[in-house]
Protein backbone atom coordinates (compact mmCIF):
# COMPACT_ATOMS: atom_id res chain seq x y z
CA UNK A 1 0.00 0.00 0.00
CA UNK A 2 1.53 3.50 -0.90
CA UNK A 3 1.81 5.75 2.17
CA UNK A 4 3.67 8.29 0.28
CA UNK A 5 3.66 9.71 -3.51
CA UNK A 6 5.80 12.01 -4.80
CA UNK A 7 5.14 13.34 -8.38
CA UNK A 8 8.02 15.25 -10.55
CA UNK A 9 8.41 17.89 -7.96
CA UNK A 10 10.30 20.59 -8.60
CA UNK A 11 12.20 23.10 -6.54
CA UNK A 12 14.16 26.42 -7.17
CA UNK A 13 16.08 28.53 -4.71
CA UNK A 14 16.41 32.02 -6.55
CA UNK A 15 18.40 30.74 -10.07
CA UNK A 16 19.24 27.39 -8.66
CA UNK A 17 16.76 24.15 -9.64
CA UNK A 18 18.00 21.88 -6.85
CA UNK A 19 14.62 19.62 -7.62
CA UNK A 20 14.38 18.68 -11.09
CA UNK A 21 11.32 16.12 -11.23
CA UNK A 22 11.66 13.82 -8.80
CA UNK A 23 9.58 10.87 -7.99
CA UNK A 24 8.83 8.48 -5.79
CA UNK A 25 6.22 6.40 -3.98
CA UNK A 26 6.68 5.07 -0.25
CA UNK A 27 4.74 1.82 0.38
CA UNK A 28 3.75 1.12 4.12
CA UNK A 29 6.72 -0.33 6.46
CA UNK A 30 8.99 -0.04 3.22
CA UNK A 31 12.17 1.75 4.43
CA UNK A 32 14.07 3.49 1.70
CA UNK A 33 17.19 5.07 1.66
CA UNK A 34 18.43 8.05 -0.22
CA UNK A 35 22.26 8.02 -1.13
CA UNK A 36 24.27 10.52 -3.39
CA UNK A 37 26.49 13.53 -3.00
CA UNK A 38 26.06 17.05 -1.09
CA UNK A 39 23.98 19.02 -2.45
CA UNK A 40 22.03 16.35 -4.74
CA UNK A 41 18.78 17.32 -3.68
CA UNK A 42 18.20 14.58 -1.16
CA UNK A 43 17.42 17.20 2.06
CA UNK A 44 15.56 19.64 -0.08
CA UNK A 45 13.01 16.40 -0.90
CA UNK A 46 12.19 15.14 2.66
CA UNK A 47 11.81 18.99 3.04
CA UNK A 48 9.48 19.21 0.82
CA UNK A 49 7.45 16.04 2.01
CA UNK A 50 7.24 18.11 5.27
CA UNK A 51 6.49 21.28 4.41
CA UNK A 52 9.52 22.85 5.60
CA UNK A 53 10.01 24.10 2.31
CA UNK A 54 7.16 24.82 -0.93
CA UNK A 55 7.81 22.76 -4.42
CA UNK A 56 7.55 25.06 -7.19
CA UNK A 57 5.82 22.43 -9.25
CA UNK A 58 4.80 18.38 -9.27
CA UNK A 59 2.67 16.43 -6.48
CA UNK A 60 2.95 15.03 -3.24
CA UNK A 61 0.09 12.56 -1.78
CA UNK A 62 0.16 11.05 1.75
CA UNK A 63 -2.43 8.23 2.02
CA UNK A 64 -3.24 9.43 -1.42
CA UNK A 65 -4.44 12.65 -0.74
CA UNK A 66 -3.27 15.62 -2.10
CA UNK A 67 -0.76 18.15 -0.03
CA UNK A 68 -0.01 19.82 -3.14
CA UNK A 69 -0.92 18.77 -6.25
CA UNK A 70 0.54 20.09 -9.96
CA UNK A 71 2.04 23.02 -7.38
CA UNK A 72 -1.06 23.74 -5.92
CA UNK A 73 -1.27 23.39 -2.38
CA UNK A 74 -4.05 22.78 -0.72
CA UNK A 75 -5.26 24.78 2.33
CA UNK A 76 -3.06 25.02 5.60
CA UNK A 77 -5.13 22.90 7.80
CA UNK A 78 -5.35 20.19 5.18
CA UNK A 79 -1.78 20.18 4.90
CA UNK A 80 -1.05 20.39 8.46
CA UNK A 81 -3.35 17.01 8.84
CA UNK A 82 -1.31 15.06 6.34
CA UNK A 83 2.18 16.14 7.94
CA UNK A 84 1.35 15.54 11.31
CA UNK A 85 1.49 12.05 10.16
CA UNK A 86 4.51 12.79 9.61
CA UNK A 87 8.16 13.07 11.83
CA UNK A 88 11.39 14.13 10.87
CA UNK A 89 14.80 14.07 12.92
CA UNK A 90 17.50 16.27 11.55
CA UNK A 91 21.35 16.80 11.17
CA UNK A 92 21.65 19.20 14.46
CA UNK A 93 19.11 17.26 16.40
CA UNK A 94 17.19 20.31 17.10
CA UNK A 95 16.22 19.54 20.49
CA UNK A 96 15.16 22.31 22.68
CA UNK A 97 17.84 23.17 25.20
CA UNK A 98 15.83 25.06 27.54
CA UNK A 99 13.62 21.83 28.02
CA UNK A 100 14.93 18.15 29.72
CA UNK A 101 14.18 15.25 28.04
CA UNK A 102 11.17 14.57 28.96
CA UNK A 103 9.86 18.02 28.36
CA UNK A 104 11.37 17.57 24.83
CA UNK A 105 9.23 14.60 24.45
CA UNK A 106 5.77 15.82 25.77
CA UNK A 107 5.34 19.04 25.10
CA UNK A 108 3.82 18.22 21.80
CA UNK A 109 1.69 15.66 22.45
CA UNK A 110 0.64 17.74 25.64
CA UNK A 111 -0.15 21.30 24.08
CA UNK A 112 -0.65 19.84 20.44
CA UNK A 113 -2.09 17.04 20.27
CA UNK A 114 -3.80 17.66 24.04
CA UNK A 115 -3.51 13.74 25.14
CA UNK A 116 -3.64 12.69 28.67
CA UNK A 117 -0.65 13.60 30.75
CA UNK A 118 -0.43 10.21 32.11
CA UNK A 119 -0.45 8.55 28.98
CA UNK A 120 1.72 10.86 27.39
CA UNK A 121 4.17 10.47 30.68
CA UNK A 122 4.13 6.46 30.00
CA UNK A 123 4.78 6.56 26.42
CA UNK A 124 7.65 8.68 27.14
CA UNK A 125 9.25 6.41 29.45
CA UNK A 126 8.82 3.45 27.18
CA UNK A 127 10.52 4.86 24.27
CA UNK A 128 13.44 6.42 26.24
CA UNK A 129 13.46 3.18 27.33
CA UNK A 130 13.16 2.03 23.71
CA UNK A 131 16.58 4.12 22.89
CA UNK A 132 18.31 3.45 25.94
CA UNK A 133 18.38 6.96 27.48
CA UNK A 134 15.39 6.08 30.66
CA UNK A 135 17.85 7.04 32.86
CA UNK A 136 18.34 10.39 31.54
CA UNK A 137 14.68 11.59 31.36
CA UNK A 138 15.62 14.81 33.44
CA UNK A 139 18.69 15.72 31.92
CA UNK A 140 19.00 18.83 29.81
CA UNK A 141 19.92 18.04 26.59
CA UNK A 142 23.65 20.38 27.13
CA UNK A 143 24.47 16.85 29.28
CA UNK A 144 24.28 14.81 26.46
CA UNK A 145 26.50 13.10 24.06
CA UNK A 146 25.68 13.83 20.06
CA UNK A 147 24.60 10.40 19.80
CA UNK A 148 22.52 10.62 23.17
CA UNK A 149 21.11 13.77 21.79
CA UNK A 150 20.23 12.19 17.99
CA UNK A 151 18.27 9.35 20.32
CA UNK A 152 16.17 11.66 22.07
CA UNK A 153 15.65 13.19 19.01
CA UNK A 154 13.80 10.36 17.53
CA UNK A 155 12.30 9.73 20.41
CA UNK A 156 10.65 12.84 20.43
CA UNK A 157 9.45 12.45 16.72
CA UNK A 158 8.14 9.04 17.63
CA UNK A 159 6.26 10.49 20.72
CA UNK A 160 3.68 12.24 17.86
CA UNK A 161 2.86 8.38 16.71
CA UNK A 162 3.54 8.65 13.00
CA UNK A 163 3.06 7.03 10.28
CA UNK A 164 6.15 8.01 8.07
CA UNK A 165 9.49 9.17 9.80
CA UNK A 166 11.70 11.09 7.88
CA UNK A 167 15.38 11.08 8.54
CA UNK A 168 17.73 14.25 7.70
CA UNK A 169 21.67 13.30 7.80
CA UNK A 170 20.58 12.02 10.71
CA UNK A 171 24.42 11.07 11.62
CA UNK A 172 26.41 13.13 9.54
CA UNK A 173 27.29 15.74 12.61
CA UNK A 174 28.25 12.87 15.05
CA UNK A 175 31.46 11.66 15.99
CA UNK A 176 32.32 8.28 14.04
CA UNK A 177 32.31 6.75 17.69
CA UNK A 178 28.49 7.63 18.23
CA UNK A 179 26.91 7.01 14.76
CA UNK A 180 26.61 3.13 15.69
CA UNK A 181 24.48 4.05 18.59
CA UNK A 182 21.91 5.73 16.52
CA UNK A 183 22.13 3.67 13.51
CA UNK A 184 21.21 0.50 15.91
CA UNK A 185 17.85 2.27 17.84
CA UNK A 186 17.06 3.01 13.58
CA UNK A 187 17.70 0.06 12.93
CA UNK A 188 15.55 -1.71 15.35
CA UNK A 189 12.59 0.75 14.17
CA UNK A 190 13.10 -0.89 10.20
CA UNK A 191 12.96 -4.29 12.06
CA UNK A 192 9.36 -3.67 13.45
CA UNK A 193 8.56 -2.25 10.15
CA UNK A 194 8.14 1.71 10.56
CA UNK A 195 7.86 3.54 7.50
CA UNK A 196 10.96 5.26 7.21
CA UNK A 197 12.44 7.41 4.63
CA UNK A 198 16.54 8.30 5.59
CA UNK A 199 18.72 10.63 3.60
CA UNK A 200 22.08 9.03 4.48
CA UNK A 201 25.84 8.85 3.58
CA UNK A 202 26.41 5.19 5.75
CA UNK A 203 26.36 2.82 3.17
CA UNK A 204 26.46 0.78 5.40
CA UNK A 205 23.02 1.14 6.93
CA UNK A 206 21.34 1.51 3.36
CA UNK A 207 22.47 -1.90 2.81
CA UNK A 208 21.78 -3.77 5.95
CA UNK A 209 18.57 -2.01 6.49
CA UNK A 210 16.94 -0.43 3.65
CA UNK A 211 14.19 -2.43 1.56
CA UNK A 212 14.96 0.14 -1.48
CA UNK A 213 18.00 2.85 -2.08
CA UNK A 214 17.51 5.58 -4.28
CA UNK A 215 20.66 7.69 -5.89
CA UNK A 216 20.38 11.07 -6.57
CA UNK A 217 22.49 13.61 -8.37
CA UNK A 218 21.99 16.92 -9.35
CA UNK A 219 18.28 17.32 -8.49
CA UNK A 220 16.88 14.19 -9.98
CA UNK A 221 17.07 10.28 -8.66
CA UNK A 222 19.35 8.85 -11.69
CA UNK A 223 18.92 5.11 -10.38
CA UNK A 224 16.81 3.40 -8.16
CA UNK A 225 16.48 -0.40 -6.63
CA UNK A 226 17.41 -2.72 -3.93
CA UNK A 227 20.33 -2.59 -1.61
CA UNK A 228 21.75 -5.87 -3.87
CA UNK A 229 21.36 -4.04 -7.27
CA UNK A 230 22.78 -0.56 -6.25
CA UNK A 231 25.48 -1.73 -4.56
CA UNK A 232 25.94 -4.84 -6.03
CA UNK A 233 25.58 -4.35 -9.88
CA UNK A 234 24.88 -0.28 -10.27
CA UNK A 235 23.82 0.38 -13.68
CA UNK A 236 24.34 4.61 -13.88
CA UNK A 237 27.81 5.39 -14.07
CA UNK A 238 27.12 7.86 -11.50
CA UNK A 239 26.27 5.44 -9.27
CA UNK A 240 29.35 3.62 -9.91
CA UNK A 241 31.78 6.35 -9.54
CA UNK A 242 29.92 7.69 -6.07
CA UNK A 243 29.67 4.27 -4.99
CA UNK A 244 33.85 3.93 -5.80
CA UNK A 245 34.27 7.29 -3.72
CA UNK A 246 32.86 6.36 -0.80
CA UNK A 247 33.06 2.74 0.19
CA UNK B 1 35.80 67.31 56.41
CA UNK B 2 35.01 65.95 59.74
CA UNK B 3 32.73 62.32 59.78
CA UNK B 4 29.70 63.43 61.22
CA UNK B 5 27.26 60.39 61.90
CA UNK B 6 24.52 62.06 63.34
CA UNK B 7 24.50 64.48 60.08
CA UNK B 8 24.67 61.21 58.13
CA UNK B 9 21.85 59.84 59.53
CA UNK B 10 19.71 63.02 59.59
CA UNK B 11 19.96 63.63 55.89
CA UNK B 12 19.72 60.08 55.22
CA UNK B 13 16.15 60.16 56.71
CA UNK B 14 15.06 62.37 53.49
CA UNK B 15 16.86 60.21 51.10
CA UNK B 16 15.60 57.43 51.69
CA UNK B 17 12.19 58.48 51.45
CA UNK B 18 13.08 59.99 47.92
CA UNK B 19 14.50 56.18 47.43
CA UNK B 20 10.60 55.21 47.40
CA UNK B 21 10.01 57.22 44.49
CA UNK B 22 13.15 56.04 43.04
CA UNK B 23 12.01 52.92 43.70
CA UNK B 24 8.45 52.95 42.29
CA UNK B 25 9.63 54.45 39.16
CA UNK B 26 12.16 51.85 38.72
CA UNK B 27 9.45 49.08 39.14
CA UNK B 28 6.59 50.77 37.29
CA UNK B 29 9.34 51.21 34.50
CA UNK B 30 10.08 47.55 34.32
CA UNK B 31 6.87 46.36 34.80
CA UNK B 32 5.59 47.99 31.67
CA UNK B 33 8.39 48.44 29.60
CA UNK B 34 9.55 44.95 29.23
CA UNK B 35 5.84 43.84 28.02
CA UNK B 36 5.54 46.77 25.92
CA UNK B 37 9.17 46.25 24.31
CA UNK B 38 8.68 42.28 23.84
CA UNK B 39 5.39 43.74 21.84
CA UNK B 40 7.36 45.72 19.92
CA UNK B 41 9.77 43.40 18.83
CA UNK B 42 7.50 41.13 17.52
CA UNK B 43 5.91 43.66 15.58
CA UNK B 44 9.48 44.79 14.65
CA UNK B 45 10.48 41.61 12.73
CA UNK B 46 6.66 40.50 12.20
CA UNK B 47 4.30 40.00 8.65
CA UNK B 48 2.73 43.75 8.49
CA UNK B 49 4.82 45.98 6.98
CA UNK B 50 2.85 49.38 8.09
CA UNK B 51 3.18 47.96 11.83
CA UNK B 52 7.00 46.83 11.21
CA UNK B 53 7.57 50.38 10.06
CA UNK B 54 5.79 52.49 12.72
CA UNK B 55 7.46 50.16 15.23
CA UNK B 56 11.04 51.43 13.72
CA UNK B 57 9.83 54.82 13.33
CA UNK B 58 9.02 54.97 17.51
CA UNK B 59 12.44 52.92 18.19
CA UNK B 60 14.13 55.34 15.95
CA UNK B 61 12.47 58.93 17.48
CA UNK B 62 12.75 57.26 21.08
CA UNK B 63 16.43 56.22 20.90
CA UNK B 64 17.45 59.10 18.75
CA UNK B 65 15.96 61.72 21.63
CA UNK B 66 17.61 62.60 25.00
CA UNK B 67 15.21 60.93 27.62
CA UNK B 68 15.60 64.13 29.36
CA UNK B 69 14.19 66.09 26.56
CA UNK B 70 11.35 63.38 26.19
CA UNK B 71 10.69 64.17 29.70
CA UNK B 72 10.69 67.66 29.04
CA UNK B 73 8.81 67.34 26.13
CA UNK B 74 5.76 64.91 27.61
CA UNK B 75 5.27 67.26 30.90
CA UNK B 76 5.27 70.60 29.62
CA UNK B 77 5.18 70.18 25.95
CA UNK B 78 2.42 67.60 25.80
CA UNK B 79 -0.22 70.14 26.89
CA UNK B 80 0.49 73.01 24.40
CA UNK B 81 -0.32 70.09 21.30
CA UNK B 82 -3.37 71.17 19.63
CA UNK B 83 -6.15 68.80 19.95
CA UNK B 84 -4.50 67.49 23.41
CA UNK B 85 -4.87 70.47 24.74
CA UNK B 86 -7.01 70.69 27.73
CA UNK B 87 -7.12 67.00 27.63
CA UNK B 88 -4.74 65.66 28.98
CA UNK B 89 -2.41 67.30 31.63
CA UNK B 90 -0.30 64.80 33.44
CA UNK B 91 0.86 64.96 36.60
CA UNK B 92 4.77 65.29 37.06
CA UNK B 93 5.02 61.44 38.33
CA UNK B 94 2.37 59.66 35.77
CA UNK B 95 4.47 62.26 33.22
CA UNK B 96 7.58 60.75 34.24
CA UNK B 97 6.66 57.10 34.76
CA UNK B 98 4.64 57.38 31.23
CA UNK B 99 8.12 58.44 29.82
CA UNK B 100 9.96 56.36 31.13
CA UNK B 101 8.38 53.41 30.11
CA UNK B 102 8.27 54.36 26.69
CA UNK B 103 11.95 55.21 26.69
CA UNK B 104 12.72 51.92 27.65
CA UNK B 105 10.49 49.89 26.17
CA UNK B 106 12.06 50.99 23.15
CA UNK B 107 15.58 49.90 24.12
CA UNK B 108 14.07 46.75 25.23
CA UNK B 109 12.19 45.61 21.78
CA UNK B 110 15.72 45.98 20.39
CA UNK B 111 17.44 43.83 22.79
CA UNK B 112 14.72 41.73 22.22
CA UNK B 113 14.58 41.51 18.93
CA UNK B 114 18.27 40.13 18.59
CA UNK B 115 17.57 37.76 21.42
CA UNK B 116 14.91 36.15 19.26
CA UNK B 117 16.67 36.25 15.72
CA UNK B 118 19.31 34.71 17.87
CA UNK B 119 17.13 31.27 18.42
CA UNK B 120 18.51 28.88 15.85
CA UNK B 121 16.06 28.27 12.63
CA UNK B 122 16.19 24.15 13.46
CA UNK B 123 14.60 25.35 16.42
CA UNK B 124 11.65 26.74 14.65
CA UNK B 125 11.92 23.83 12.10
CA UNK B 126 11.69 21.71 14.97
CA UNK B 127 8.55 22.90 16.58
CA UNK B 128 6.94 23.47 13.18
CA UNK B 129 7.62 19.61 12.38
CA UNK B 130 5.81 18.55 15.76
CA UNK B 131 2.55 20.39 14.67
CA UNK B 132 3.07 23.78 17.02
CA UNK B 133 1.62 26.65 16.26
CA UNK B 134 3.01 29.87 15.28
CA UNK B 135 1.96 31.05 18.83
CA UNK B 136 2.84 27.96 20.63
CA UNK B 137 6.32 28.35 19.15
CA UNK B 138 6.63 31.92 20.06
CA UNK B 139 5.87 31.24 23.68
CA UNK B 140 6.86 27.83 24.63
CA UNK B 141 10.33 27.46 21.99
CA UNK B 142 11.56 31.50 21.15
CA UNK B 143 10.96 33.33 23.91
CA UNK B 144 12.23 31.50 26.90
CA UNK B 145 15.52 30.91 24.49
CA UNK B 146 15.65 34.03 23.68
CA UNK B 147 14.93 35.12 27.74
CA UNK B 148 18.62 33.50 28.39
CA UNK B 149 20.14 35.22 25.39
CA UNK B 150 19.01 38.70 26.67
CA UNK B 151 19.65 38.52 30.07
CA UNK B 152 22.89 40.26 30.84
CA UNK B 153 21.95 43.44 28.51
CA UNK B 154 18.07 43.69 30.12
CA UNK B 155 20.40 43.77 33.35
CA UNK B 156 22.41 46.56 32.08
CA UNK B 157 19.93 48.36 31.40
CA UNK B 158 18.22 47.60 34.82
CA UNK B 159 21.22 49.36 35.97
CA UNK B 160 20.82 52.35 33.59
CA UNK B 161 17.65 52.94 35.00
CA UNK B 162 18.15 53.51 38.71
CA UNK B 163 20.52 55.71 37.23
CA UNK B 164 18.44 57.69 34.93
CA UNK B 165 15.25 57.82 37.67
CA UNK B 166 17.68 60.58 38.83
CA UNK B 167 16.87 62.64 35.69
CA UNK B 168 13.05 63.46 36.93
CA UNK B 169 14.63 65.54 39.61
CA UNK B 170 14.38 68.37 36.61
CA UNK B 171 10.66 67.87 37.06
CA UNK B 172 10.62 68.63 40.77
CA UNK B 173 10.14 65.05 41.48
CA UNK B 174 11.49 64.53 45.24
CA UNK B 175 13.33 61.39 44.16
CA UNK B 176 16.74 60.44 46.06
CA UNK B 177 19.19 62.94 44.15
CA UNK B 178 16.40 65.59 45.11
CA UNK B 179 16.97 65.16 48.52
CA UNK B 180 20.30 64.56 48.60
CA UNK B 181 20.58 68.41 46.69
CA UNK B 182 19.04 69.62 49.23
CA UNK B 183 20.59 69.09 52.02
CA UNK B 184 23.95 70.25 49.84
CA UNK B 185 22.74 73.44 49.52
CA UNK B 186 21.43 73.79 52.75
CA UNK B 187 24.00 73.03 54.80
CA UNK B 188 27.30 73.15 52.34
CA UNK B 189 28.49 70.09 52.92
CA UNK B 190 28.89 67.39 50.24
CA UNK B 191 28.43 64.12 52.55
CA UNK B 192 24.85 63.71 50.92
CA UNK B 193 26.13 63.10 47.20
CA UNK B 194 28.41 60.48 48.92
CA UNK B 195 25.32 59.04 50.91
CA UNK B 196 23.23 59.58 47.56
CA UNK B 197 25.77 57.26 45.74
CA UNK B 198 26.03 54.78 48.14
CA UNK B 199 22.18 54.33 48.18
CA UNK B 200 22.50 53.91 44.08
CA UNK B 201 25.59 51.49 44.66
CA UNK B 202 23.28 49.23 47.09
CA UNK B 203 20.38 49.39 44.35
CA UNK B 204 22.24 48.67 41.51
CA UNK B 205 24.09 45.66 43.50
CA UNK B 206 21.29 44.10 44.06
CA UNK B 207 19.89 44.29 40.38
CA UNK B 208 23.63 42.82 39.43
CA UNK B 209 23.18 40.02 42.38
CA UNK B 210 18.92 39.37 41.43
CA UNK B 211 20.19 39.14 37.63
CA UNK B 212 23.11 36.89 38.30
CA UNK B 213 20.51 34.68 39.81
CA UNK B 214 18.44 34.66 37.05
CA UNK B 215 21.46 33.79 34.73
CA UNK B 216 21.88 31.08 36.82
CA UNK B 217 18.28 29.71 36.83
CA UNK B 218 18.53 29.99 33.13
CA UNK B 219 21.30 27.72 32.42
CA UNK B 220 19.52 25.20 31.02
CA UNK B 221 21.97 22.39 32.76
Amino acid sequence: MTILRIENIRKSFGKLEVLKGVSLSVNKGEVIAIIGPSGSGKSTTLRCVINLEKVNDGSIYVDEEAMVENGEYRPEKHIHRLTAKMSMVFQHFNLFPHMTVRENLSMAPLIVKKEHPDIVQERCEELLRKVGLKDKIDAYPSRLSGGQKQRVAIARALMMQPEIMLFDEPTSSLDPELIGEVLGVMKALASEHMTMVVVTHEMGFAREAADTVLFMDEGVILERGTPQEIFGNPKNERTRVFLDRVL
Amino acid sequence: MNFDYAYILRISVPILEGTKLTLTLFAITLTFSLPLGLLTSFIRIGRFAFLRRAAAFYITVTRGTPLLLQLFFVYYGLPFFPGIKGLIVLDRFPAAALTFVFNYAAYFAEIFRGGILSVDRGQHEAARVLGFSKYQTAMKIVVPQMFKVVLPAVCNESITLVKDTALVTVLGLGELLHFAKAAVNRDSNISAFIVAGVFYLVMTTVITWVFKKLEDHFMFE
